[in-house]
């Protein structure tokens, strides 16, 4: 990742982010390099640890989406 | 009494429809041809952009 | 694996007899491989020719080599021979060129074969209406006068605005559209579609709302319409928002002409409002709610196959056999039986496939394939092994990441045993190789960075289990969608993103289990609750495709509310066929009634329910693997109206009663008047009953035809006589019914003096007070669901504001609950007429035997599972499962613990985070899993 660039780590629904992130690639949108995605089965699934987890190791932003 | 009765059913057309007809179908233990017209199944409902109450989107 | 889906492909004639014909089929050539095309779309890229996309309703263009849409199934391009440059003229080949995997043929041609098959659903669906030949609205001629249709694909996010709401000409945001309802409906002077389509609308009100949306408050949106007919589940509701909450503004009006304002894109708008004046309005677009019809094509089709249709060109059916055609074994379902909404398919396709399967439950099983099962290879315990196989998708990956360089860093990653690339790992020699590697090697667990696993995980997991491993030792990672096709112009930012994503592949996998899915039987036996119509028909059904089946009825008799009525839209006489279907369920020996009893316990899930019936103080226990509801309706008692004070002011099943009883005293009446929305519509009672406009109306017929020269006169809100209802209203005004029309603010008040009947209401055309003095007064009464509280709490089923019951999904699952094995149908759903209740309770039917068919069930193995030692019972994953899932542990060594059946867990997670011991694991998903992908999320590389 690019040093001057903000990590964003984010957290998608399989269901429907994680399937618009798809949509996105199928348009041939673009959009920075910077993003690390994990599948998450559900929004709901989603902890406040998780966040947590994700700043300490040096996320600059989290992104829950679902 | 119908002679040679067979285990597959025909569905003609690939929307909504008959693709839930052919779900059911397969699920219940049939063989299903479905039969579309076009190159690909979806029909009208894929073109909806979204769907009431939910408005999720059609796809 | 038993759908064969036939694209380009029509069916062109069918002999034989139900339970054996034969179809010939044509299959036009695609001009590509099926099996060879991996949907990269190079051939679309390099194809020259540009012609319309009919996808996006014309709105813009595509290629001559295409595929419909991004998701298309099945997911493969074609050439359309139509505007092929090299099909018409002989030269080009551009695509063939190029095609990496040579998957173009362009000596395809085209095909018929026979199929043998023992039934026939048609599914063909309808066209929407072409407005082209409505010279007033200058559809051809102005390019912001749009169909519903191309509005739908400018709202849509896939569309060519990308979801932008802009007008044609300008690409201009719009600030005023106007919706024009009944284009190509309910018109005999322009068209020939007498029919009401059914859906306009509704969908009007929805482009409406979310147009409004999507451009903002400001944006002001007019629908003009004639009668607003939203009679669905919660449609009024939306309707009453739309006006109230979004703004959308309803004229009722037809609007006659459409002219272009000089020199602007505007277009004024010329109509008559209600009160009679001429207006003059100016807005920037204008979308025309066309219709549903049926293709002409079909109708030839229809024609040759001995199909009879409708005087509206539908597939011709009774109300009582909802979905059967005028020829043995051929169902139809979808908008070819009669212009109707997405749920209403869903629920008639789902008949069509009981109905198909009441004829053929004696061959089930016996065309279907099976797959094989190979044996597991144990690996708890053992070291992770990790094979790693990089995609190269063609050029998609491969083409922006540097997969050499990703393949060497992912082999010096802990574990991983192996790395390596294919060049499409999706196909079939890719699979088989990897096959070979798991067993060679030893791999116990794989990571697949490739595409999507939302499209392809079910694949490689099936490689997985054909090689003995268990399918949950499988890691996807989405180097494709997520990263070669949206940084392609930053191949190494892409390159460092797709080894980032493959390191938490690998930290996730290596600490995935086997996991197990728990085989459950399936009791074989159902239970249908309710003996009404609905009821009666479901058991019927499920009795002929061969279960056990018990109807629990609360009465003393079959019949419900069906029993009271008189005679279909259709004109069949009800109380005919309804001694027949009691007769037919009373003598079929697989059904066994339970009258006079009620339902007081539910115990137990899917598959393994076990319910207390109770009649006259005995209790008796019945195992059954699913339930239908069918517990029906009541019809709303009025206070309104003076209902109660003179016998001569009845409701409509009253009167339902004096036509079957012949009442020679309804001859003799000199006038005779309804009134519908009687409890409907009102804000304590919001939603529409949907079956009284046409009940009234069909009654009226018969008080005309009975006497020709009785007054009958007809006050309603709005006439929702939906699909070819729409021909008896037609009818009633033909033989001199009077429709006057009230608003919910101006009601008509009916008193008695001096012994005379006497209605006052306001005439909505002379807009004048009438004083009409008439013999006998019909009240159009509410239906009100039988909520039983009990029996929703008994199978964790809810109900919606208005009672009732609320099915799984409002457009895809009708006629089914959120909980597994429950089934629902009938007048318990939401108003409907007979055709209709029929239709759901084979859909339930339908959707019930998916179930018992498997005889036993798999949980998924990506589900909770509690830790008995750290559950500090706290309730909390009990009280928030949206699929009740979690219980309490009644006995044992952990009695008072929370447990969770696998059977019901759909692996959301939900507990799992909630869960403030952390006792919750959600397998496949568990909370190590995730933070581990989040340590190594930035490693320096």
């Amino acid at each position: 990742m690019s040093k001057k660039e903000p990590k964003i780590i984010s957290f998608l629904c399989n269901w429907c982010s994680y399937g618009a992130a798809d949509l996105a690639g199928v348009s041939r949108m673009e959009y920075p390099a910077n993003i690390r995605v994990i599948r998450i089965p559900c929004t709901g699934r989603m902890s406040i640890k998780f966040v947590l987890a994700a700043l300490r190791q040096g996320a600059d932003a989290v992104w829950v989406s679902g | 009494m119908i002679k040679n009765k067979i285990g597959s059913v025909m569905v003609v057309g690939g929307g909504i429809a008959g693709m839930q007809s052919a779900l059911d179908l397969a699920d219940a233990g049939y063989y299903v041809y479905l039969v579309e017209k076009k190159a690909s199944i979806g029909g009208v409902m894929a073109q909806l952009d979204k769907t009431f109450p939910t408005n999720d989107c059609a796809m | 694996m038993n759908i064969e889906i036939i694209t380009l492909a029509e069916v062109q004639d069918i002999q034989g007899e139900a339970g054996n014909f034969s179809v010939d089929v044509l299959r036009h050539p695609r001009y590509i491989d099926e099996d060879k095309c991996i949907a990269c779309g190079i051939c679309a890229e390099k194809c020259p020719k540009k012609i319309i996309d009919t996808y996006n309703a014309g709105l813009s263009k595509r290629k001559s080599a295409y595929v419909e849409y991004p998701q298309a199934v099945p997911l493969k391009y074609a050439i359309d021979p139509d505007t092929c440059i090299y099909l018409l003229k002989g030269k080009c080949r551009a695509c063939e060129k190029k095609c990496p995997v040579d998957a173009v043929n362009f000596d395809q041609k085209p095909e018929t074969s026979t199929l043998n098959v023992g039934a026939v659903i048609l599914a063909p669906g309808f066209e929407p209406f072409s407005p082209v030949k409505f010279e007033n609205y200058q559809y051809a001629q102005l390019p912001n006068v749009i169909t519903s249709l191309e509005f739908e694909r400018i709202l849509s996010a896939s569309g060519p605005t990308q979801g932008h709401v802009t007008r044609p000409s300008d690409h201009k945001e719009p600030k005023k559209i106007a919706w024009f309802q009944c284009v190509g409906s309910r018109d005999m002077n322009r068209c020939d579609n007498p029919h009401c389509s059914s859906v306009c609308c509704m969908y009007a009100i929805k482009e409406a709302v979310i147009a409004k949306e999507h451009v903002g408050d400001h944006l002001e949106c007019s629908i003009f319409f004639m009668d607003m007919r939203t009679h669905g589940k919660e449609f009024e509701r939306f309707y009453e928002n739309a006006k109230t909450k979004s703004g959308v503004k309803f004229v009722r009006s037809r609007v006659h002409t459409v002219n272009p304002v000089p020199g602007s894109d505007d277009l004024e708008l010329r109509y008559v409002t209600e009160d009679g004046t001429i207006q003059t309005e100016i807005f920037d677009m204008v979308v025309l709610s066309v219709g549903m019809q049926t293709p002409p094509a079909l109708v030839e089709l229809a024609n040759k196959l001995d199909i009879s249709l409708t005087p509206g060109n539908f597939a011709e059916t009774s109300t009582f056999s909802p979905v059967a055609t005028s020829r043995a074994g051929i169902f139809v379902s979808g908008a070819f039986q009669g212009p109707k909404d997405i749920p209403q398919a869903v629920v008639d396709s789902s008949a069509a496939s009981a109905a198909a399967g009441e004829m053929l439950a004696d061959v089930r099983n016996t065309c279907t394939k099976k797959q094989e099962i190979v044996p597991e290879i144990n690996v708890q315990g053992d070291r992770p092994k990790i094979g790693v196989i990089i995609c190269q998708c063609g050029t998609n990956i491969a083409g922006v990441v540097d997969v050499p360089k990703v393949v060497e860093y992912a082999s010096t990653l802990p574990y991983v045993e192996l790395a390596t690339d294919k060049l499409f790992a999706c196909s079939q020699d890719a699979q088989e190789t990897m096959v070979e590697l798991i067993k060679e090697k030893g791999l116990n667990r794989i990571v697949m960075a490739a595409c999507t696993p939302k499209t392809h995980e079910p694949l490689f997991q099936d490689t997985l289990t054909a090689a003995g491993l268990n399918k949950y030792l499988f890691e996807m990672t989405n180097i494709r969608n997520q990263n070669s096709w949206v940084h392609k112009n930053n191949p190494e930012l892409a390159t460092e993103k797709a080894k980032d994503l493959v390191r938490m592949a690998i930290a996730k996998v290596a600490m995935q289990e086997p996991l197990e899915e728990v085989e459950l039987p399936v009791n074989q036996t159902a239970m249908v609750v309710g003996g009404g119509i609905a009821g009666m028909a479901a058991a019927k059904s499920l009795a002929e495709q061969g279960y056990e089946t018990h109807i629990v009825e609360r009465d003393a008799v079959l019949g419900g509310q069906g029993r009271k009525l008189f005679m279909t839209a259709k004109g069949e006489s009800i109380q005919e066929k309804l001694a027949e279907m009691i007769e037919s369920v009373t003598s079929d020996n697989r059904i066994h009634l339970h009258l006079n009893t009620q339902l007081t316990n539910v115990d137990g899930f899917v598959g393994n329910f076990v319910s207390t019936l109770s009649s006259n103080g005995n209790a008796t226990p019945l195992e059954h693997g699913v339930a239908v509801l069918a517990t029906g309706a009541s019809p709303y008692l009025p206070t309104e109206y003076a209902y109660g004070t003179d016998e001569r002011i009845i409701t409509s099943l009253e009167l339902d009663k004096k036509l079957m009883d012949n009442d020679a005293a309804l001859e003799k009446l000199n006038s005779a008047l309804f009134i519908q929305c009687v409890g409907s519509r009102e804000p304590e009672r919001i939603y529409c009953s949907r079956i009284c406009c046409t009940h009234s109306v069909e009654n009226a017929i018969q008080l005309k035809e009975k006497n020709p020269e009785m007054n009958v006169y007809i006050l309603y809100r709005d006439i929702r006589t939906y699909g070819e209802k729409e021909l008896l209203y037609k009818k009633a005004r033909q033989l001199g019914v009077i429709f006057i029309r009230f608003s919910i603010d101006n009601k008509p008040v009916v008193k008695t003096e001096n012994g005379k009947l006497i209605v006052n209401v306001v005439d909505h055309i002379l807009n004048m007070p009438l004083e009409l003095n008439v013999d006998m007064i019909s009240l159009a009464t509410a239906i009100i669901p039988n909520t039983d509280e009990k029996l929703s709490n008994f199978f964790k089923v809810a109900t919606n504001s208005d009672g009732f019951f609320i099915e799984k999904h409002a457009k895809l699952g009708p006629s089914e609950f959120a909980t597994d094995g429950v089934y629902l149908c009938g007048l318990a759903h939401y108003p409907k007429p007979i055709d209709e209740s029929i239709a759901q309770a084979k859909a339930a039917v339908a959707r019930a035997i998916t179930l018992l068919a498997k005889e036993t069930v798999f949980s998924s193995g990506t589900v909770a599972q509690v830790d008995p030692m750290l559950c500090a019972s706290c309730g909390v994953c009990v009280s928030i499962c949206p699929y009740s899932a979690p219980k309490f542990t009644e006995d044992g060594r952990f009695a008072g613990k929370a447990e969770i059946n696998p059977a019901l867990c759909k692996g959301c997670g939900l507990c799992s985070a909630s869960c403030r011991s952390g006792a919750i694991h959600l397998k496949g998903f568990d909370t190590d899993q995730i933070l581990m992908q989040i340590c190594e999320m930035d490693e320096a590389v």
